[in-house]
């Protein structure tokens, strides 16, 4: 067997031993408690009170909008960063190429700000 | 990176994949249809990056950072049908949407 | 600051070489939708009318330049390779323009009269329209991806675009859903085959594809690849069993929306096929042959079988275009024997079938102002009140089953001739029999529409005359004159041969 197996076979008896454990000491807790079930008994725990509503909560939909563009902005930045590491070796012409790529951003965030998107009400 | 340590990557993008189409068929909530697709992009790039390190090459990288910038928008377009199925339906049950037949 | 940050490391970029002639219809194309966009964003409220020119005048002005690059006749390739001109892309690039310039002509009154945001319409049109110039130049999985993208993500906005209508989000939702899963599942496969290649280019594809990497057997994880890709593409041409989402988008979907979806959408979903299954996947046509068989036969039967009992003429229209893709994949099928004659049939059939169905959709357009509806019910006795639409109708649906003399007929000629050339195979002799009897199908629900158009008495009575705008009218004119055009000359197998490959 190689060491890179017997690693893994180290994990492998990590998790056994942990799956054992949980089962053992429920199993021990479920021979030694009193069962009396009560419907109450299965509702869904929210910090003492009854539950109220579905699962679903709901966050302002005036959220999203600002979510999607920081999103949008926070991805191009991708592209600049590993252009930034090299921008030496690209010279003008890279600079060019950026500039026009930051430009046709910056028209998106024209449109959104002249639709009156960026303004909060 | 030798061929061991790649088919690891591999086999994580491999189950990613799978869990993302198990959820995509599954599933009837569009938010988590969205999610799961988002799930199967990643197995994508997990691949791309994996490969390109196994070549020694940097394109993988590249190929992986436009699937991470094209998913951002995706998903920005994705979310806002959602949002309209929720304004006229108050629901986001996929089972829910279909008026058309045939 | 920058020159001297410029001057002081020694350079070891090498500048790629770019082409600006090679370039300029996507470079003009991308100048008129940031004109398009700022023009919506800075003239008044009310003044409609404008954008829709500056869009139109737009399209023509890309145009020109694909006209002298076509004059130039020199095959230009940039980026190693990623990015090509030759005589296909050239062609699909006029077809692609020419197409976007109808949907235009067809939106304009339907955008103006339906309120609708008027300013995104068009700038997202004509994104989706950059995309398909750049998927019909790519050479390259990344810039495949990102052209594919380019056009569907606004294709996604605009199969929604009638916010409040419960249909229109239905068919966005659909749209979009099966859309994305097919783009992830297709991407995931691009990772396979970027795997046993180490290159993105369809070039180095090509070559791992036919002999392996020789790092071991790869094979397998080179087909799971190319069905994975194929699939994903089969999405987008609404090839059964992954056509669900077409008819209700389209029937959901604004009218030109679905016009412009049904030809140049799907013909975008072609150009990739064409370029992956002839140029990358090339080696592997025991694959590629097979998948393209069973998809062609199933798309055209299952198409035409549902199609017969649709009372809705988009939704009709809708699987019709799903026959005839299936119509269009048959030439795939024997792409191992007849690699130039399934190129030349499937682009002579694009051609073709997109000045067609183009005209169909348009005099749906203008009977629908009129009737506000798209039951084919209520076509009845549109001869006796619009006597010119119907025959310009009837045109256009007996083309579209293939009846002599007008195009659709040329279109299923080239097809038989790719299946039966250049010998007999017997997977290529019943496919050309399937497509025989699909043919014969189909024109039973064609001549349907046609019958009630002729025969039928007027529905409610209604006998005022059909008001045709300037917009619509020059939509259908340019549809017929063309239509007929390919029928009786051989203008459009002569383009299909023409729009071949720059050599690897």
């Amino acid at each position: 067997m190689s060491d890179f197996l017997r690693d893994y076979l180290t994990v492998g008896i990590f998790g056994l031993t942990g799956v054992a454990l949980v089962g053992l000491l429920l199993g021990l807790g479920s021979l030694l408690r009193p069962t009396r079930p009560q419907p109450q008994k299965y509702i869904n725990y929210e910090s003492g009170v009854d539950p109220v509503g579905t699962g679903w909560g709901q966050s302002n939909v005036r959220y999203y909008i600002f979510a999607l563009l920081f999103v949008m902005f926070d991805v191009e930045a991708v592209f600049i960063f590993p252009f930034a590491t090299r921008v030496d070796a690209y010279g003008w012409f890279g600079l060019i190429e950026m500039g026009i790529f930051i430009v046709v951003l910056a028209l998106g965030l024209l449109y959104a700000w002249k639709k009156k998107v960026l303004r909060w009400v | 990176m030798d061929d061991l340590l790649l088919n690891q990557f591999l086999l994580l993008g491999a189950v990613l994949f799978c869990i993302g189409v198990y959820g995509v068929l599954a599933r009837r909530n569009a938010v988590l249809v969205l999610m799961s697709i988002e799930l199967i992009l990643n197995a994508v790039n997990i691949n791309l990056i994996a490969f390109g390190a196994f070549w020694g090459s940097i394109t993988g990288s590249v190929f992986a950072l436009f699937v991470i910038a094209i998913a951002a928008a995706e998903v920005g377009v994705g979310l806002a049908i959602v949002l309209l199925i929720y304004r006229n339906r108050r629901s986001v049950d996929l089972d829910d949407v279909a008026e058309m037949k045939g | 600051m920058f020159a001297f940050l410029l001057q002081s490391v020694a350079s070891t970029f090498d500048r790629p070489a770019i082409d600006l002639h090679a370039l300029a219809p996507e470079f003009v194309l991308t100048g008129a939708l940031v004109v398009v966009l700022l023009v919506d964003l800075f003239t008044p409220k009310g003044s409609r009318g404008i954008v829709p020119s500056v869009a139109g005048i737009g399209i023509l002005a890309a145009m020109v330049p694909v006209l002298t690059l076509a004059l130039d006749g020199a095959d230009r390739s940039m980026f190693g390779g990623a990015y090509v001109v030759d005589n296909f892309s050239l062609v699909l690039q006029a077809m692609f323009l020419l197409a976007a310039y109808v949907v235009v002509l067809l939106s304009t009154n339907y955008v103006a009269e339906g309120d609708y945001a008027e300013g995104e319409y068009y700038f997202l049109l004509l994104c989706a329209l950059l995309g398909m110039l750049v998927m019909a130049s790519s050479r390259d999985l990344i810039t495949m991806f990102v052209a594919l993208e380019l056009l569907s993500i606004p294709a996604y906005m605009l199969a929604g675009w009638r916010k409040r209508d419960r249909r229109g989000n239905e068919a966005g939702v659909k749209y979009y859903l099966m859309g994305v899963f097919a783009s992830a599942v297709m991407l995931y496969g691009m990772s396979l085959l970027y795997g046993i290649s180490g290159s993105t280019l369809f070039s180095d594809i090509a070559l791992a594809v036919a002999r392996g990497n020789g790092l071991g057997d790869t094979t397998p994880l080179i087909t799971l690849g190319v069905v994975f890709v194929l699939i994903g593409f089969a999405f987008k041409v609404s090839a059964v069993p992954f056509h669900t989402w077409a008819p209700d988008t389209y029937e959901g979907a604004p009218t030109p929306v679905t016009a412009f979806l049904a030809v140049s959408s799907k013909a975008a979903g072609f150009v990739a096929l064409l370029q992956l299954i002839l140029i990358a996947f090339i080696g592997r046509d025991d694959v590629v042959g097979p998948l393209m068989w069973v998809l062609a036969a199933l798309t055209m039967t299952v198409g035409n079988l549902i199609a017969l009992r649709q009372t809705n003429i988009v939704r009709m229209l809708a699987y019709s275009g799903v026959a005839q893709a299936g119509f269009m994949l048959a030439p795939l099928a024997v792409v191992g024997s007849n690699s130039d004659g399934a190129r030349s049939a499937v682009v002579t059939y694009l051609l073709i079938y997109a000045a067609m169905n183009l005209g169909a959709f348009a005099v749906v357009l203008i009977v629908a102002r009129k009737t506000r509806s798209a039951e084919i019910a209520s076509w009845g006795g549109l001869f006796e009140y619009a006597p010119g639409l119907t025959v310009l109708m009837t045109v256009f649906l007996f083309s579209l089953a293939g009846i002599p003399p007008l195009g659709g007929w040329l279109a299923k000629f080239v097809v038989f001739r790719a299946l039966l050339s250049p010998d007999l195979t017997a997977g290529g002799v019943i496919l050309a029999v399937v497509v025989g009897v699909n043919s014969v199908i189909a024109l039973y629900y064609y001549a349907n529409v046609a019958r009630q158009m002729w025969m039928n008495p007027v529905p409610d009575g209604d006998r005022t005359p059909v008001r045709i705008p300037f917009s619509l009218a020059a939509a259908v004119t340019l549809s017929v004159v063309l239509t007929v055009a390919f029928g009786v000359s051989d203008l459009a197998t002569h383009l299909g041969d023409l729009a071949t490959f720059l050599p690897a």
